[in-house]
């Protein structure tokens, strides 16, 4: 069962937490930024879920979390406004620089998340292009790694998980691809889209195309494992407990 | 330079991965590379060809001196031949009956000589079935739903022992578990104020014997509050000594524990690799116990019977718990002693019959790992992340070769990381 208020966190830190990722590997999003007239911080505020800041500027763009230093800012009433958002393209209520949110949201937001879109939920002749393929899985990695994060602190199932995960760093990566960590803290989860620097458990898959197969559900995760692809270190019930709240990203973002 | 040269694996991975064709996961479960955790694969004999007292060997021939046990059933050594003597003769005479055998009679009033909190024994296959029948014993007997599991719990792969976040389990199936901490009387009572008195049962292991942490050994006093909080609040109380169980005291870890149990499960230890599971309980749940609709096509079949007959003759005359209880302090002493001087240090945990171990220099558990994967690769089958076993075949020379591989694996660790200054 999909929860409407984990699922509103998994659209933030995962879906749109992506643009971030997205604005540094992707060269037609890089052009969509340089069209950029000034810099935008828009925040997303739901009432009774998650409130981020994304600050664009030609270079790239960051999320923050709460909404110090937006310069635009949408309310969303409920979760399930904000996943309209995502699922539906229904905007929320501009509440700070109206012009600027529409404008905006209309303009470089819509093209950024729609070459998000593209990426994310590609289809199989594109796939076929090799540097697409790796863009995709690149981006599927840290979309996940977001979602994971929000599930473990938010989904009633992966709290389960969570509850039952001890502290420390854990190191999610692509061999010599990319890397993320999650950070366990008191059975809270944070997703840091940097390569981990004293990781207390290691998960990596062996290249982009087994990672591909394994996001996609094409290839076993256990039988992997068996066959030596995915390196696994370290402590091992941290990464036991990733592997549910996988099983649970699955079913939010399939 | 090691001592004892690196196996090769060549045909057990060969014969592995003709598993993976036609198995999900090759080999799935405790006894596979995922949840026995055999890391880095290619250190791990995958599949074996024959085994003899406390060795098996794989297909390459290599030969391991195993403290898993086939992660418990093996007590006292494998094809032990008294054992697998009384097996034998039976198969001759009768196994899987229409009419059950005389030997299950034999062996239910063996196990209410043996057990001291028996009244009656029941019979089934696995440590899950056995579980699983003591819980519907509970739930029928006091007409209850609710049952209480201490943190880190593992009662077998039935859904009702599970969690909501394992695949395939939903939530309305674990929805009447209640968890609390070991150790913690208040958070009983807690949990019963929280049930409003809907607890059919409490089921925990003798001891914290969980994976991954140090193991916890209970005291008398703990199982003294228990068994009072149960008695008061009817609650039957299950003891899982699927595991420790015959390992620890003949009479079952209830009595070791200075306690009754009023159903205790036993499995692994039971017979010595012959399938058979049981549960035993007291008088007053008999007449719920009957009550079930609960059985099996192999559950009355006599060849285990038969063996655990011979097993538990042959444990008693051998004093297994006291062997045993020597033996994992001897092991686990030289353990340590050989990793000090590689600068480890090496935590023991839990009962020495059922010792767990952990490189504790850092906490991550990779130094473990790779000392463990260096032993495993060189003959000494232990885990990273679990319990061992001792069996009953376990010589004076089985200890020193293990201490003296154990050995040459630290060593072979301290070597790859000098920049650690181990030894400093």
């Amino acid at each position: 069962m999909i929860e409407t208020k984990a699922m509103a966190f998994v659209n933030m830190y995962g879906v749109l937490g992506a643009l971030e990722n997205l604005c540094q590997i992707d060269s037609e999003a890089k052009e969509i930024l340089k069209g950029l007239k000034k810099p935008v911080s828009l925040c997303f505020c739901v009432k009774d879920g998650p409130c981020c800041t994304f600050h664009f500027t030609k270079e790239g763009c960051r999320m923050t979390e709460g909404e110090s230093g937006c310069s635009s800012k949408m309310s969303f009433s409920s979760p399930e406004a904000f996943n309209n958002l995502i699922d539906k393209s229904k905007p929320g209520m501009p509440t700070k620089n109206p012009v600027q949110v529409l404008t905006f949201l209309l303009g470089t937001f819509t093209k950024l998340t729609d070459r998000l879109n593209e990426i994310l939920r590609p289809s199989e002749e594109a796939m076929k292009n090799r540097a697409f393929f790796e863009e995709n899985t690149t981006l599927t990695l840290y979309t996940i790694a977001g979602a994971i994060s929000a599930l473990a602190n938010n989904d009633s199932i992966s709290k389960i998980s969570a509850d039952y995960t001890v502290d420390g760093d854990i190191s999610l990566g692509i061999k010599d691809t990319a890397y993320i960590t999650l950070r366990v803290k008191d059975k809270h989860f944070t997703t840091i889209k940097e390569k981990c620097e004293n990781p207390r458990a290691i998960m990596e898959f062996a290249d982009l195309d087994l990672a591909a197969g394994l996001f996609a559900g094409k290839v076993s995760t256990i039988n992997e494992m068996c066959k030596g692809t995915i390196r696994l270190s370290g402590m091992i019930s941290m990464l036991d407990n990733v592997n549910r709240i996988l099983d649970r990203v699955s079913v939010y973002l399939g | 330079m090691s001592k004892y040269p690196e196996y090769s694996h060549e045909k057990s991975r060969a014969w592995f991965d003709r598993a993976l064709n036609v198995i999900p996961s090759g080999v799935y479960g405790h006894l596979g590379p995922s949840e026995g955790l055999f890391l880095p694969l290619e250190k791990w004999p995958l599949i074996s060809s024959r085994a003899e007292g406390t060795y098996f060997w794989d297909m390459d021939g290599n030969r391991y001196l195993d403290f898993m046990c086939a992660y418990g059933p093996n007590v006292l050594g494998y094809s032990d031949p008294d054992v697998d003597k009384a097996a034998m003769e039976q198969l001759k005479i009768g196994n899987c009956t229409t009419a059950p055998s005389y030997k299950m009679v034999e062996c239910a009033e063996m196990l209410v000589d043996t057990v001291a909190c028996a009244d009656w024994a029941f019979f089934m296959k696995n440590g899950t079935d056995a579980t699983t029948f003591a819980n519907l014993t509970a739930r029928a007997a006091t007409g209850r739903k609710k049952t209480i599991f201490l943190r880190g719990y593992y009662h077998g792969n039935q859904p009702w022992a599970m969690k909501a976040d394992y695949p395939g389990i939903l939530s309305e199936e674990v929805a009447n578990n209640i968890v609390v901490p070991w150790f913690d009387i208040d958070a009983l009572e807690k949990a019963w104020d929280y049930a409003k008195g809907d607890v059919a049962a409490l089921i925990a292991q003798p001891y914290d014997h969980g994976n991954f942490s140090d193991n916890r050994c209970a005291t008398k006093e703990y199982w003294a509050q228990v068994r009072e909080f149960c008695t008061k609040h009817g609650i039957v109380l299950i003891i899982d000594d699927v595991r420790a169980g015959f390992r620890l005291d003949l009479a079952g870890s209830d009595h070791y524990y200075g306690f009754k149990a009023d159903i205790i499960c036993f499995c692994k230890a039971l017979a010595n690799g012959y399938n058979m599971s049981a549960a035993c309980g007291i008088e007053s749940l008999r007449s719920a116990a009957s009550s079930l609709s609960f059985t099996g096509s192999y559950w009355m079949s006599a060849e285990p019977f038969a063996a655990c007959l011979a097993t538990v003759e042959k444990m008693k005359k051998l004093d297994t718990p006291k062997l045993f209880r020597q033996i994992g302090t001897s092991l686990t002493d030289g353990f340590v002693a050989a990793g000090k001087v590689h600068g480890f240090d090496l935590k023991v945990s839990g009962e020495p019959a059922l010792f767990y171990l952990r490189i504790a220099n850092d906490d991550s558990l990779m130094l473990h790992q790779e000392w463990v994967a260096e032993c495993v690769s060189r003959g000494l089958f232990i885990t990273s992340h679990h319990n061992h076993f001792i069996n009953a075949a376990v010589t004076k020379e089985d200890i020193a070769l293990a201490v003296d591989i154990a050995e040459d694996a630290f060593s072979v660790v301290a070597s790859r990381h000098e920049d650690l200054g181990l030894k400093r």
